[in-house]
């Protein structure tokens, strides 16, 4: 090994070698280069560059070829003599080595006189045969051309030769050949070879002198990209031999580039054939990407795995392979964290259904003491009664008694009343009669509050508490002194045990099992970010004593967890209460919940939303005390909802809108299930534009334009449309007039459509294989404005249905329906101008518009759609001036451009929009500030089938992308208000729900 | 043959400009035989120039004279004090003349009147051609007589470029590729071994790449 580079190894196999060749750009972008390194990457073993190629002044060789190392490209680098004299070309030579490169091409290099600068000097210092004597000396003999010794580091370089055959004096390049390999040469690329014939001569006399045994010979191949380049070729470049076949076959070819590349590969498949010749050298430069197809075809695109390259510069995709492993690496770590937390949630999920069985427990267990209460309610009415029967019998006997002896007024306001003795108040005033000790006072006043805070908790009725109440007193003063009471009252939940299961404070009537779930899915929701968001406790905690306003902890949870609950339970309670607009018990809630916990985060905007709330009394506050307002449990989705902010949304299209339109949405409704995107209103500006500009003069802000855009009228009668007119850019509403709004048409095929997404089929499938009813469909139900029907049937290279067919399809399309229709070609010009004019032929010059008349076959489209008077779409591929060219060439055969949609071509969102926006843009820039009327025409833009046919639009749903259908409906309506701001007139659209949404931003934007 | 050619008109009008007399000098050398500086040049330039002044409204006094060389300093000795009497001298001699006047005559200021070309041959009457450019180490031996430094676009040392074809040079079909003509020569005269040869690389020193060349024969000094 010499110097150990790639095409070293690969010719000193034996391998037939591939190189290729990389010109470095006429400017200082690193880009370029990478990217033509990436071309040419796998396919080729070296990848000569050009030092200033033809002396035009371009990025050195030198630097090129590192990027191209840093790509993993192996750079052979070229060194002419023209530039540099003997001090600069060692000092490069030496950097070379230096960075990595191995590979040496030694020319002499063009005249200046061809380049750029064809006044600079041309130094010629030496020769190229002295220049491969020169390096060689380096390297062999460690010195340097003035004889001075290289002390170490000598340029290890494998050195090559350029020889061209078909020069002059033909018998002596035999020989200079051998000069070069006797100077040092180890490989010889050649002239570019297209007269083989020639060349095979040229290589049998260079067997004959034995220089195919001493250097490998690759041959010059260059694909003619075109005729025209072929000719020039011939013509201009000296040294170069086009035979008259090329030209031949480049003329007789229908595509000329195709025919260049098999050219080419027919000459690599000949110069093989050839003894001596080791590999080949393919120059397409500015045209890199035919390298892989050469190759390819060729069957030399198995290329030996590269060896030697040792790039000093790191590439971007050396950077992002040590990204994305360092990316690896971080998601793997996140993951296990997340995982962690995962299980965590899970944990403490568990642990709040726990809770929820217990608080559930805790109620049923309520329940039944309740049911006891009113059970023992009832037995103490009975009771009662007897007591009050038993006392009437008294008072019957005492009376009795009284009647016959008058004595004493015993128990006389005990009986006094009503006589009922059931009663609770008159209960009251039996005992008023008698004077009780203070101690009963209070005892039945503590009852009393007891009862009252348990009315509250229980949410019992007045009714209830009443009859508890007279229960309570009763039995208080029936058992007074005896201990008795105690006994009901231990029947009462105690205080605390009921605060604990607040956060479930349903009960009975009260219950709302939705509103259960939804709270509890909050209460885990919390407690899962709790979980998350806090570190693990460190060990000690658990000795903490708990803060004030916690209940003791319970024994199966660690200290942590159950401050940790209590925060989530607090914060849980105040946002409840908050909702119910109890605004301060809610700021209490959060309070303590800040005061156990001072960073969580739920807790403290909870708190400042209670501030909000009080510093704007919106409404006015609930009466609690109505037993109705009682038993209203908040729904807590709302609480889950209060964080966002409220989107206008709405399923049903507002009430004002036409009826076709509602009749649209609820159809929409009923068809998209899943899939929640509707009609949407914009806000309405506050103020207009020149409000809130102030004093700023106008002219500083506004832009008048000068040009109007043509007025066309698509279809006739009624439901004829008008689009263009405009004199302001699009929706500049403020600097001209918009007199028609964009429209909508929608897009139906003439056949059943192979490969429509479902989630757009899915609207059309009943109507796919019938193309009046989709049309009908499209006018009825979704209240379309106009039909653009696509006789993509009549594709040559599909269906390739006859012209009349499709055009009797057509027609009963045109007659089926009362808007305009468009009629839209499958884009072969000859059939299209077959199948449009046999439509018009049926139709006559009834409401159709037809397209696209192209460059090809304007003249006969143009011609038909003149005798019918009807609009055409004239389609140029994303353009400027394509697009003026061919309004010019529709004016010059007498149409009139008000005549005319423009279809400039558009990409989907993704796949080239921003191109076609700022084509659009620039074309309407030119229409309406620089006077330019053969572009003052309105845009038709068909974005559906470039939307739907994108990759984004076909995935199936899944958690990354999200759901199909909402994502092609975006994509359409993104695309869609995107060439509207462009300038775009009329959409051909596909999705009903991406179209309403397209035009609620257009009624928005009006 | 120093080759040279009258510099235009206009260039001479623009460098004498407000001058009110000037010398005409030609030279009986070279330049008078590739009839750019000789006695009749020096009468053209001197009417030329009286006439574009006149044109000018303005006046100008030109006188006319031709040395039989410049290059040697026994014929400037007049010119070391006459010359004083004028605005400039225009030397229409090659530019070794000029130069020597400026070293030789002090306080006469002179001006070039011809562009000095190259080193060449007469081909035929009113074509010169560049045959030798000076380079201070003649490899005609080895060429068959023609000269590759001279008459090669890039000067190569070692055989022709590729860009030769059909014995013409690769910058312009009217120029012949010297290379072709040296390959036809030697071969002719059966020297094809020099074609075989490696020439090595050029010093380039004796081309005036070393600084200002001199020659001194010791024996001819005084
Ligand atoms: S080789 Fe040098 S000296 Fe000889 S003719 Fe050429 S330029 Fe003149
Ligand atoms: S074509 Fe001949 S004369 Fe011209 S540069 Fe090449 S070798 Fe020299």
């Amino acid at each position: 090994m010499i110097a150990g580079s790639n095409l070293e190894y690969v010719l000193s196999s034996g391998e037939f070698a591939v190189t290729g060749e990389l010109g470095p750009p006429k400017n200082g972008d690193f880009d370029v280069v990478r990217e033509k390194a990436r071309i040419l990457r796998g396919h080729v073993d070296a990848v000569n560059i050009t030092d200033c190629q033809t002396a035009i002044v371009r990025m050195s060789s030198l630097a090129a070829g590192l990027i191209a190392m840093a790509e993993g490209v192996e750079p052979v680098m070229q060194m002419t003599c023209r530039d540099r004299n003997r001090i600069g070309m060692q000092s490069d030579i030496l950097g070379a080595a230096a960075l990595g490169i191995k590979n040496l091409l030694c020319l002499t290099g063009d005249h200046q006189k061809f380049g750029n600068h064809p006044h600079a000097k041309g130094v010629f210092d030496m020769d190229s045969i002295q220049l491969l004597g020169m390096v060689k000396d380096m390297r062999d003999g460690k010195r340097f051309q003035c004889g001075e010794v290289i002390k170490n580091y000598e340029p290890r370089l494998f050195l090559g030769a350029a020889a061209n055959p078909f020069a002059d004096p033909f018998e002596y390049r035999p020989v200079r050949l051998a000069k070069k390999v006797d100077a040092g040469a180890s490989f010889i690329q050649t002239q570019i070879i297209y007269n083989v014939d020639k060349f095979a001569r040229f290589m049998e006399m260079v067997r004959d002198l034995g220089l195919h045994e001493k250097v490998y010979i690759l041959a010059g191949v260059t694909p003619p990209k075109s005729l025209g380049m072929a000719r020039y070729m011939k013509k201009f470049v000296p040294g170069l031999d086009v035979t008259d076949d090329v030209i031949k076959r480049l003329q007789d070819a229908s595509d000329q580039r195709e025919e260049g590349i098999n050219i080419c590969v027919d000459i690599i498949n000949r110069v093989r054939e050839i003894p001596g010749v080791a590999g080949v050298h393919v120059m397409a430069i500015e045209w890199e990407e035919a390298v892989a197809d050469i190759v390819s075809r060729a069957g030399l695109s198995a290329r030996p795995e590269p060896r030697g390259i040792e790039p000093c510069l790191i590439s971007s995709g050396t950077i992002e392979e040590v990204v994305s492993k360092a990316e690896e690496q971080i998601r793997a770590e996140l993951e296990k964290q997340v995982d962690q937390a995962r299980t965590e949630a899970a944990a403490s999920r568990d642990l709040v259904t726990k809770e929820k069985e217990k608080a559930a427990g805790e109620i049923s267990e309520l329940k039944s003491q309740l049911d006891r209460l009113k059970d023992m309610a009832d037995r103490e009415e009975i009771k009662q009664k007897q007591l009050a029967e038993e006392l009437a019998k008294t008072r019957a006997a005492l009376e009795k008694a009284r009647g016959v002896s008058e004595a004493g007024m015993v128990c006389k306001s005990i009986v006094e009343p009503q006589g009922v003795a059931a009663e609770a108040a008159p209960v009251s005033e039996i005992v008023s009669g008698e004077a009780l000790s203070l101690r009963e006072q209070r005892a039945l006043q503590s009852i009393n509050k007891g009862l009252e805070a348990l009315r509250k908790i229980l949410g019992l009725t007045e009714d209830q508490l009443e009859a508890l109440k007279s229960f309570f007193e009763a039995e208080f003063l029936l058992h007074m002194g005896e201990g008795q009471p105690a006994a009901a009252a231990s029947a009462v939940p105690e205080p605390p045990r009921v605060q604990i299961a607040e956060p479930v404070p349903e009960l009975e009537e009260a219950v709302e099992p939705a509103a259960e779930e939804v709270a509890a899915a909050e209460a885990e929701e919390m407690s899962v970010e709790a979980a998350i968001e806090e570190e693990a406790p460190p060990a000690g905690v658990a000795e903490e004593p708990m803060p004030a306003g916690i209940p003791p902890c319970p024994p199966e949870l660690s200290p942590d967890e159950w401050k940790r609950k209590w925060v989530v339970r607090l914060t849980a309670r105040g946002n409840v209460l908050l909702h119910k607009r109890e605004v301060q018990e809610a700021e209490s809630a959060f309070r303590q919940a800040l005061k156990i916990d001072p960073g969580y985060e739920k807790a403290r905007t909870g708190l400042e939303r209670a501030g909000k709330r009080e510093a704007v009394p919106e409404v006015p506050e609930e009466k609690p005390a109505s037993p109705e307002a009682e038993k209203e449990v908040a729904p807590a989705v709302e609480v889950e909802e209060l964080p966002e902010a409220p989107v206008p949304e709405s399923e049903a299209a507002p009430p004002e809108e036409k009826k076709p339109e509602a009749k649209r949405a609820a159809s929409l409704a009923v068809e998209a299930e899943g899939v929640e995107i509707s009609t949407l209103e914009l806000a309405e500006e506050a103020a207009t534009l020149m409000e809130r500009a102030g004093s700023i003069p106008q002219d500083m802000i506004m832009e008048p334009a000068s040009g109007v855009i043509q007025e066309v009228v698509i279809g006739d009668g009624e439901k004829a449309l008008t689009v263009g007119g405009s004199s302001a850019l699009p929706f500049h509403l403020f600097e001209g007039d918009m007199p028609n709004s964009p429209r909508i048409a929608y897009e139906i095929l003439d056949m059943e459509p192979e490969e429509w997404p479902e989630p757009l089929m899915k609207y059309y499938s009943d109507v796919a294989s019938d193309p009046v009813a989709w049309a009908k469909k499209c006018v009825e139900e979704y209240g379309a404005e106009a039909i653009c029907m696509s006789l993509v049937s009549t594709d040559p290279n599909g269906v390739d249905r006859p012209a009349g067919e499709a055009a009797r399809v057509a027609q009963s399309v045109v007659d089926g329906v009362d808007v305009p229709v468009i009629l839209w070609g499958c884009g072969n010009a000859d059939k299209d101008t077959e199948t449009l004019r046999e439509v018009t032929n049926l139709t006559g010059s009834k409401k159709v518009c037809i397209g696209p008349p192209t460059d090809v076959n304007y003249r006969t489209l143009g011609a038909t759609a003149m005798a019918f008077q009807l609009p055409v779409v004239a389609a140029t591929p994303i353009d400027v001036n394509l697009a003026k060219q061919l309004n010019i060439l529709l004016e010059n055969l007498g149409m009139s451009l008000n005549q005319i949609l423009m279809d400039p071509s558009i990409g989907a969102a993704g796949y080239g929009l921003e191109y076609t926006y700022s084509v659009m843009e620039r074309i309407r820039l030119a229409a309406l500030t620089q006077q330019d009327d053969k572009l003052q025409v309105p845009f038709i833009c068909n974005l559906g089938r470039e939307v739907w046919k994108a990759k984004e639009c076909r995935l199936p749903s899944d958690p990354l992308m999200g759901d199909q259908e909402r994502r092609g409906i975006m994509m359409e309506a993104v695309t869609a208000s995107t060439l509207l701001l462009a300038g775009g007139e009329l959409m051909v659209m596909r999705h009903p729900k991406a179209v309403s949404l397209t035009e609620s931003l257009i009624r928005g934007m009006m | 043959m120093i080759i040279a050619e009258r510099k235009p008109m206009q260039e001479i009008l623009g460098m004498t400009a407000g001058m009110k007399k000037v010398l005409v000098l030609g030279c009986r050398g070279c330049v008078a035989v590739c009839s750019a500086g000789g006695d009749k040049e020096v009468s053209i330039l001197s009417s030329a120039l009286r006439l574009g002044r006149k044109m000018s409204g303005e006046k100008i006094e030109v006188l006319e004279e031709t040395y039989v060389r410049q290059c040697d300093p026994e014929y400037l000795e007049p010119l070391r004090e006459s010359g004083k009497d004028y605005d400039a001298v225009i030397s229409m001699a090659c530019g070794v003349g000029v130069n020597f006047i400026a070293d030789c005559c002090r306080g006469v200021r002179v001006l070039p009147g011809v562009n000095t070309t190259f080193y060449g041959a007469n081909l035929s009457s009113g074509e010169w051609k560049e045959m030798c450019a000076g380079c201070g180490s003649c490899v005609l031996h080895l060429t068959g007589g023609l000269c590759p430094v001279a008459r090669c676009a890039k000067s190569l040392s070692n055989g022709p470029c590729g860009g030769s074809v059909g014995g013409k040079c690769e910058i312009n079909p009217d120029v012949p590729c010297v290379w072709q003509g040296i390959y036809d020569k030697l071969t002719y005269l059966r020297q094809e071994q020099n074609l075989r040869e490696i020439t090595p690389i050029r010093d380039w020193r004796p081309a005036g790449h070393g600084g200002p060349r001199r020659r001194i024969r010791e024996d001819l000094l005084s």
